[in-house]
């Protein structure tokens, strides 16, 4: 049996300044999976979450959603109104009334718990996106958009990110609809891969999009090499029983 | 004209025939929605739209007396036709640009005192209608003023979540459900209310001071959205006091005083945090 489909999109075009930049997408995010969306820059990638997310609604195709379809989002850049004065308590209950309870389990996820009296204007960027990642798992969200969620962190913490918002699926039982430049950290985790350059490249599991022509056209061989030994890990891991402690991959 | 009927009933009618009353009165119920509206703009970097809608104003005022309406609603209309337009054509990212509302603002402003410079001298005061006039107050004014108030209050209570999502991220709060473009198209229907009524007490050229002075100020210290509106109604009392009073004891005229009293206001403020801060370091 299928899981819950949460939003199925129809060949999705969208042109700007006469400029193709989508060009009839069509895939589905269903409950619990992972979607991660990679490609080139100016493929799109940006594009299609925020069509996603309702930011676009010029487009031609068809959105459908699942009824009271909630959606937690971290976008890419995060643009910081340093005029309003505002805690990361009040920007985590800026639209939805969490419990102390919740709000503490949320930042503790992202190991920043001890951000929250703190005024937003005075955090760092990496900081920040810790703050708004643990946000966007509050309000129960049916659907988690990760626009480049690891852009200006580090690579441990790009690692434990990528393994945070495995956890996050599995716990809160909601899609993820992920953007990410490294197919190879984000392999083991992702259900569906969505490779975009303007159309849809190729879509499917990671193995098979990591061997599609296509693909190895805008990737080259080095990353597919690197792909196929993370996904000896992945297949290891399982024949141990799935025991995802996350310390086996060194 | 229930108002007219309490105010008659409770024998307020001498009390507020008395033109110092009703411009005390005038004065704080603008101070009471400046400081949220005040707020909100400088949150979301429309201020500058204020003093465009301000300074095109001229021009409703010249429409208005033309075709013998009261010029408020003149006004009103100018201020509607541009924020309609600046929504239709402002996409949903980029901010109003600084050099189209500078064209609107300057042109209305032009165009506007070609108008009223059209009509026969005595039927305008052309210097109330730049710098306002507060002590000229009269009761139809302070209805208008009340009544807008407290529509707009009551919109600011229903939609305070929504405006103050959308003033943090414009995306997380589009995502979330909030419809970001209603919410704009509103706003900018409150800032065209909220010129109208407020240029008789500040004049057009003055409106966004009193939108913006207040409100620095109360951001130096202030550590949640509501609480900077809170003071920033303290610094609008204060500027307020001092502008009445300065302009009955010197005869000043009543709108610049109170701007140059919270810039003053502003100064001290500055001047106080910097002392304790250096005195914490």
């Amino acid at each position: 049996m299928q899981a819950e489909l949460l939003l199925r999109a129809s060949n999705l075009s969208y042109a700007a300044a006469k400029r193709v930049i989508l060009d009839r997408i069509s895939f589905e995010l269903r409950r619990a999976q992972i979607t991660t969306i990679i490609g080139p820059n100016g493929a799109g990638k940006s594009t299609l979450t925020n069509i996603v997310t309702g930011l676009i609604n010029n487009f031609d195709g068809e959105i459908e959603r699942a009824p009271g379809l909630r959606i937690g989002y971290l976008p890419q850049k995060v643009y910081v109104n340093t005029l309003m004065p505002l805690s990361v308590l009040r920007l985590l209950r800026l639209t939805h009334n969490a419990s102390d309870r919740e709000i503490e389990h949320a930042l503790a996820q992202t190991g920043v718990t001890y951000l929250l009296q703190r005024q937003v204007r005075s955090l760092s960027e990496g900081e920040l996106k810790r703050v708004l990642l643990a946000r966007t798992t509050l309000g129960q969200p049916d659907l988690i958009v990760l626009d480049e969620p690891t852009a200006g962190v580090d690579v441990s913490g790009e690692i434990r990110m990528y393994e945070l918002i495995g956890e996050l699926r599995t716990e809160l039982q909601c899609a993820v609809l992920l953007v990410s430049h490294d197919l190879h950290l984000v392999m083991s985790k992702t259900d569906q891969v969505l490779c975009l350059n303007q159309h849809l490249c190729c879509s499917g599991l990671p193995e098979s999009v990591s061997q599609h022509p296509e693909y190895l056209a805008l990737f080259g061989q080095q990353a597919a090499d690197s792909i196929a030994i993370y996904a000896h890990h992945h297949d290891h891991e399982h024949d141990v029983g799935g025991d995802h402690t996350g310390h086996r991959h060194d | 004209m229930m108002l007219a009927a309490i105010i008659r009933a409770t024998g307020m009618t001498e009390w507020l025939d008395d033109f110092l009353v009703r411009s005390v009165i005038a004065g704080l119920i603008m101070v009471a929605i400046a400081a949220p509206m005040g707020c909100l703009m400088v949150w979301q970097r429309l201020a500058f739209l204020s003093d465009t809608l301000g300074h095109a104003a001229v021009m409703g005022v010249g429409l208005g007396l033309l075709l013998e309406v009261t010029p408020v609603f003149g006004v009103l209309a100018v201020a509607l036709v541009i924020v309609f337009s600046l929504n239709r054509v402002n996409s949903f990212n980029s901010a109003l640009s600084e050099t189209t509302l500078a064209i609107i603002s300057h042109t209305g402003l032009a165009g506007g005192i070609i108008l009223v410079g059209l009509l026969p001298a005595q039927t305008v005061n052309l210097e109330a209608i730049l710098f306002g006039d507060l002590l000229a107050t009269t009761s139809a004014d302070l209805t208008r003023l009340l009544i807008t108030t407290v529509v707009l209050l009551l919109l600011l209570l229903h939609h305070w979540r929504s405006f103050v999502a959308v003033s943090v991220s414009r995306e997380i709060a589009q995502a979330e459900g909030i419809e970001v473009r209603k919410v704009q198209l509103l706003m900018y229907i409150m800032i065209a209310l909220l010129v109208a009524v407020m240029m008789k007490v500040m004049g057009v050229l003055l409106i966004a001071a009193m939108l913006v002075i207040p409100t620095t100020s109360a951001r130096l210290f202030s550590r949640s959205p509501e609480q900077m509106v809170a003071v920033s109604a303290l610094y609008g009392l204060g500027a307020l006091a001092g502008g009445i009073s300065s302009s009955f004891h010197f005869d000043w005229q009543t709108g610049p005083a109170i701007v140059v009293s919270a810039t003053l206001l502003l100064l001290v403020t500055l001047a106080i945090t910097r002392i304790f801060r250096s005195h914490l370091e």
